[in-house]
């Protein structure tokens, strides 16, 4: 798909909004590819535009695990459209510190909002929280599952620098065991003709199960394990962070913590510009001195969040 | 042929003797003493269950076989033996008579049937059924649909 290409006709753009109204955000795999390149083109619309079509909606914020880029722009997004925020960012201080079951939080949070945007540590909990409320649920990330909103940037961020994802070829680096955008973006990517590189340690490398559904899919996808090699052939890195707080065993942790660094000196390697993309926080994975490399693409996801959340809220909601 | 004549009556007396219940025939040999564990029917408090085991079967070399009176056989648990032993076939008795006869199919969706493997899975944790997608069903391929996790039929734990 050709981003310059004008976005689709009225009566189609009006068909494919109204599959958005009322509609849970759990998973990337509910999405048709037509529906997701859909959801990024109204992004381009939105970018930039902040008309109060949220008014008087209520988004109920449920953080029970922390997060800081996801919650402010979720929060920003709604803000933006005049809506409103209500919400936790801390499980400790919501009722399920005194026991109560997710879905019985989720049927008392429905009498106060319009849509409920929820992030918690076991996968499968936003899927759960949809099948408890007749409002729209849409998933901040669900443990090592789904981030479908951080996917759904991280393309929107590819498209708008590269043009397209057919023929791009994209290097994952460093755990790609435990991370959900890294999970949810190869899914996505694979739709298109991608070529994948999977770059970990062997302990961090992709699940068994979503390489055997690459492979029967016939994506070219490769693994190579050692990070500290970067694949030349490839128009984006896209690293991620040795999260601490997935591994039952902190001694795997510390085995693989600085498994590799990305600075001026490793980028040297490519003869033109190569996209770096990190879903943030980083750690060490990517050194301060390549924030003002053309290719760094990091901190325009996280402003591509709020434009992509925008337009998700307006979507199920039923604004556009 | 004697002895299969002697079996093949042995085990029409079996069913017959059987006024109201479930008999399920043709279960692979070995997998009797599992399918009677979900059934939980291992208990003792389900009332009169019969078994055999390893039966000589032209079809299957050994086979194994559960009566169990006076309960007829819930849909899950007909799912539960499709994983088990797909070959199975399930009499439903009542009164004497054979009134349904048929073989156990893996449906589309599975619940209540498969404990997800993954600790973190949401289902492993609030008080829900597990529900899980056949993906392909030869060779056995199931997906959560919580935590989206795919396992293979050597990996399924029946619940």
């Amino acid at each position: 798909m050709n981003p310059r290409q004008s976005p689709a006709s009225p009566a189609t753009r009006a068909e494919m909004a109204a599959r958005f109204v009322g509609r849970d955000i759990t998973s990337m795999r509910d999405f048709t590819t037509d529906e997701l390149l859909f959801v990024l083109d109204l992004s381009e619309e939105f970018e930039g535009s902040d008309e109060p079509r949220l008014k008087g909606k209520i988004l109920a914020n449920l953080f029970f695990e922390p997060s800081t880029r996801t919650r402010l722009s979720f929060h920003s997004a709604m803000a933006r459209l005049g809506g409103q925020v209500i919400g936790f960012a801390d499980a400790n201080v919501s009722s399920v510190s005194k026991g109560e079951s997710l879905s019985d939080t989720i049927r008392m949070v429905e009498n106060y909002c319009d849509a409920i945007v929820i992030r918690h540590k076991f996968e499968g909990a936003a899927r759960l929280a949809a099948e408890s409320t007749h409002l729209p649920v849409i998933n901040a990330g669900d443990g090592a599952n789904q981030h479908p909103t951080q996917t759904l940037l991280d393309l929107y961020t590819i498209r708008r620098i590269h043009g397209a994802f057919e023929g791009l070829r994209v290097a994952f680096l460093g755990d790609l065991r435990y991370s959900r955008t890294v999970h949810s973006l190869i899914e996505s990517l694979a739709r298109f003709n991608t070529e994948l590189v999977c770059v970990s340690p062997p302990q961090l490398r992709l699940p068994g199960d979503i390489l055997d559904d690459l492979f029967e899919r016939g994506v070219r996808v490769r693994e190579e394990f050692n990070p500290t090699i970067l694949p030349q052939d490839v128009d984006i890195l896209y690293t991620t962070r040795i999260q601490k707080e997935r591994f039952p065993d902190p001694v795997d942790y510390e085995k693989v913590k600085n498994a590799y660094q990305l600075d001026r000196k490793a980028l040297s390697i490519y003869p033109s510009r190569v996209t770096v993309m990190h879903p943030l926080p980083r750690v060490n994975e990517i050194s301060p001195d390549l924030d003002d490399y053309e290719g760094a693409a990091y901190f325009q996801q996280a402003k591509n969040g709020v434009t992509v959340r925008k337009t998700l809220l307006s979507l199920v909601l039923g604004v556009v | 042929m004697a002895t299969d004549k002697l079996q093949r009556e042995e085990k029409t007396i079996k069913v017959s003797a059987l006024t109201d219940g479930t008999v399920i025939d043709h279960l692979a040999g070995g997998t009797g003493l599992r399918v009677l564990r979900v059934l939980g029917l291992d208990k003792g408090t389900m009332g009169p269950v019969a078994i055999g085991l390893a039966l000589d079967s032209r079809k299957l070399g050994k086979k194994d076989l559960i009566k169990i009176e006076k309960r007829e056989i819930t849909q899950e648990e007909v799912n539960k033996i499709a994983l088990i032993s797909p070959e199975a076939t399930l009499s439903i008795i009542r009164g004497t008579h054979v009134v349904r006869k048929f073989r156990p199919e893996i449906p589309d969706l599975l619940e209540s049937v498969v404990r997800c493997l993954n600790p973190s899975c949401v289902s492993n944790h609030e008080r829900i059924k597990s529900r899980f997608r056949v993906l392909k069903r030869d060779p056995l391929r199931l997906r959560c649909e919580y935590c989206e996790r795919a396992i293979s039929g050597d990996d399924v734990e029946l619940l």
